[in-house]
């Protein structure tokens, strides 16, 4: 099968110039990781710098929250790609669509590149809260590269699994239930919010295989200046692949029009 | 854009489309054979439900055979899906536009998902033909009711279809609006050149727009030709008169080429083989001045309608079933 790379370009256009036009997808898009940061980021604002220290291996939590928050937030992008799916099956956008020579692959593969890039709105806006509340950043342009690019495999990776679960989901609330199956296990067994060093082992095996979780420490290691494990990032990769992968077979076949 | 065209841009045989099973079977399409040229306004008429939709779902690949044959421009609808959907274009019942493009935008995008080149200057004339180009830079949602379905014919258009399906053109629009369609498909048929292949529920619309029409029910093709054709299915016309004193029926019964008479009161409704004969007839045996008002009602497709389907369209549902469920209340209560 050849690459349809015409309506690719059109479709992925579609999905981001769309963002853009719509203020309020932009802003529920920033609010919900920035009230992660502004809230409970400030839990420990109070706590003794050597006790944060002993836990975090940071002075300041919202450091070492800030790459947990935005690998957590990558679940709600493919929560919103899913709905944006919804929405043109229901409006009958999806016939438009198919009624050319565009194969349902190919719409798959817009929706979680589009949706994936969509969410990576939040990098900039959550880096920049992050120096108002007084993180330091002390990144090389590879460095920011790689975590730019850690979470953009792992927001291609959610999108493509929640697209692949609601392929033929034509209600509105379907992907709000999916994520509350997905999002809430995922996000307390990965090494987010507080790392998993007290956690009791069966959480440390979920947590090991949690692509959250590589993806936070990725991003962690470059903002507290410790050791990379660059192998997170082939193993984020690899999620993405597959996920990509399954959800282009799933769509392919069984993706509702109407 | 050549398909292997033999004259007939649609070919459809013995399809069918169910839904469901066991008891929830529907046959949404029944052993439908349908052939339509090249180059024509093709009308399926037919009731709400009665399978128009999805035939034009199966054709244009959106829904799957369940069982037959249909190639269009060319190409098995099931095999070769993607150049059979590179020729055609399609109207939806509803408006389908994207709302916070323009409409230049909404032509590139459909550009873009036909993977055309070159096709700007075709773009900007489609623009021009439709009375949309000084305003093709505003959002679409800003449009008339109007103005976005002429958008979405000239969308369909865009890559030079060999076919366009057009679901209810004109349903949910008001009188004006209507009638502009209605000159836009004539017009958009004859600049372009292209086979229409339109579903209504309207009568006056199939008549004054398609070359051919088929009627369809209930998932079956009941009846299909030429509206003249159709109309001399119907070989009787309908003699209306009102006289001045009771008359005896027998006697009208008795002038030749009478099929049918029916009374209520001083109201007469004559069914005659044709009323040119029929006329001086009557007037040879009735004295002219005991006829108050006299009227001839020519075959329509409404009288064709009524004859293949038994019943009026617009008229859903129909009297027996209303006698069958009384039936049936019957025996349940004993």
């Amino acid at each position: 099968m050849r690459p349809q790379w015409s309506p690719l370009w059109g479709l992925y256009w579609r999905e981001i110039v769309r963002t853009f036009r719509n203020p309020f997808v932009l802003l529920i898009t920033v609010v919900q990781p920035f009230m992660w940061l502004a809230f409970f980021g400030s839990s420990f604002s109070e706590a003794p710098a050597s006790t944060l220290e002993g836990i975090f291996g940071a002075s300041n939590y919202i450091q070492f929250l800030l790459p947990g928050v935005l690998s957590t937030s990558m679940l709600t992008v493919g929560m919103f790609g899913s709905m944006s799916t919804i929405q043109d099956k229901r409006f009958g956008f999806m016939k438009r669509i198919l009624i050319t020579p565009t194969s349902k692959g190919t719409v798959f593969l817009t929706k979680a590149l589009g949706s994936a890039s969509r969410g990576l709105v939040q990098f900039p806006v959550m880096v920049a809260a992050a120096l108002v509340f007084g993180v330091p950043f002390h990144l090389s342009p590879l460095q920011w590269a790689a975590w730019v690019g850690a979470l953009m495999l792992l927001a291609i990776g959610f999108c493509s699994l929640f697209l692949a679960i609601t392929a033929r989901a034509t209600d509105w609330q379907t992907p709000g239930v999916v994520s509350n199956f997905i999002t809430m296990p995922l996000m307390f067994s990965s090494a987010a919010l507080f790392g998993a060093k007290y956690f009791p082992p069966w959480m440390v095996a979920i947590s090991d295989v949690n692509p959250i979780t590589f993806s936070a420490l990725l991003g962690r290691s470059f903002v507290l200046g410790t050791t990379t494990h660059w192998v997170y990032l082939g193993y984020l990769a690899i999620f993405a692949g597959l996920m990509l992968a399954i959800g282009f077979v799933v769509s392919s076949r069984w993706l509702r029009v109407e | 854009m050549n398909g292997p065209l033999n004259g007939s841009a649609i070919v459809v045989k013995d399809l069918s489309k169910h839904y469901g099973s066991g008891a929830r079977l529907v046959r949404a399409l029944d052993h439908v054979t349908l052939t339509i040229p090249s180059g024509t306004v093709f009308g399926l008429l037919g009731p709400n439900g009665a399978g128009k939709t999805t035939l034009i779902k199966v054709l244009t690949g959106i829904s799957e055979i369940t069982d037959g044959d249909a190639t269009v421009a060319g190409f098995d609808v099931r095999r070769q899906s993607m150049d059979v959907r590179a020729r055609i274009g399609w109207v939806a019942a509803e408006v389908i536009l994207d709302d916070d493009f323009s409409a230049r935008e909404n032509l590139w995008f459909q550009a873009k998902l036909q993977s055309l080149k070159g096709w700007e200057s075709r773009a900007e004339d489609l623009l021009k033909f439709f009375s949309l180009a000084d305003r093709a830079d505003e959002k679409v949602n800003q449009f008339s009711t109007g103005m976005r379905k002429k958008l979405e014919i000239a969308l369909a258009l865009l890559h030079q279809p060999l076919v366009i399906f057009m679901d209810e053109p004109t349903i949910g629009l008001d009188v004006s609006t209507r009638r502009m369609l209605w000159d836009i498909v004539t017009g958009v048929h004859k600049e372009f050149g292209v086979t229409v292949l339109l579903t209504t529920h309207y009568i006056e619309e199939a008549d004054a727009l398609c070359d051919r029409i088929a009627i369809i029910d209930q998932g079956r093709i009941l009846a299909e030709g030429t509206p003249s054709e159709l109309k001399s299915r119907v070989r009787a016309d309908i003699v209306q008169l009102e006289t001045v004193e009771p008359l005896d029926a027998a006697r009208l019964s008795r002038i030749p080429g009478v099929q049918e008479v029916r009374a209520q009161g001083n109201d007469w409704t004559v069914r005659v083989a044709t009323a040119d004969d029929f006329l001086p007839r009557l007037f040879a045996s009735v004295r002219t001045d005991q006829i108050r008002r006299i009227s001839v009602e020519k075959p329509s497709l409404e009288t064709v309608f009524l004859e293949v389907t038994g019943r009026r369209l617009g008229q859903d549902e129909p009297i027996r079933d209303v006698r069958r469920f009384y039936a049936q209340m019957q025996r349940a209560r004993r």
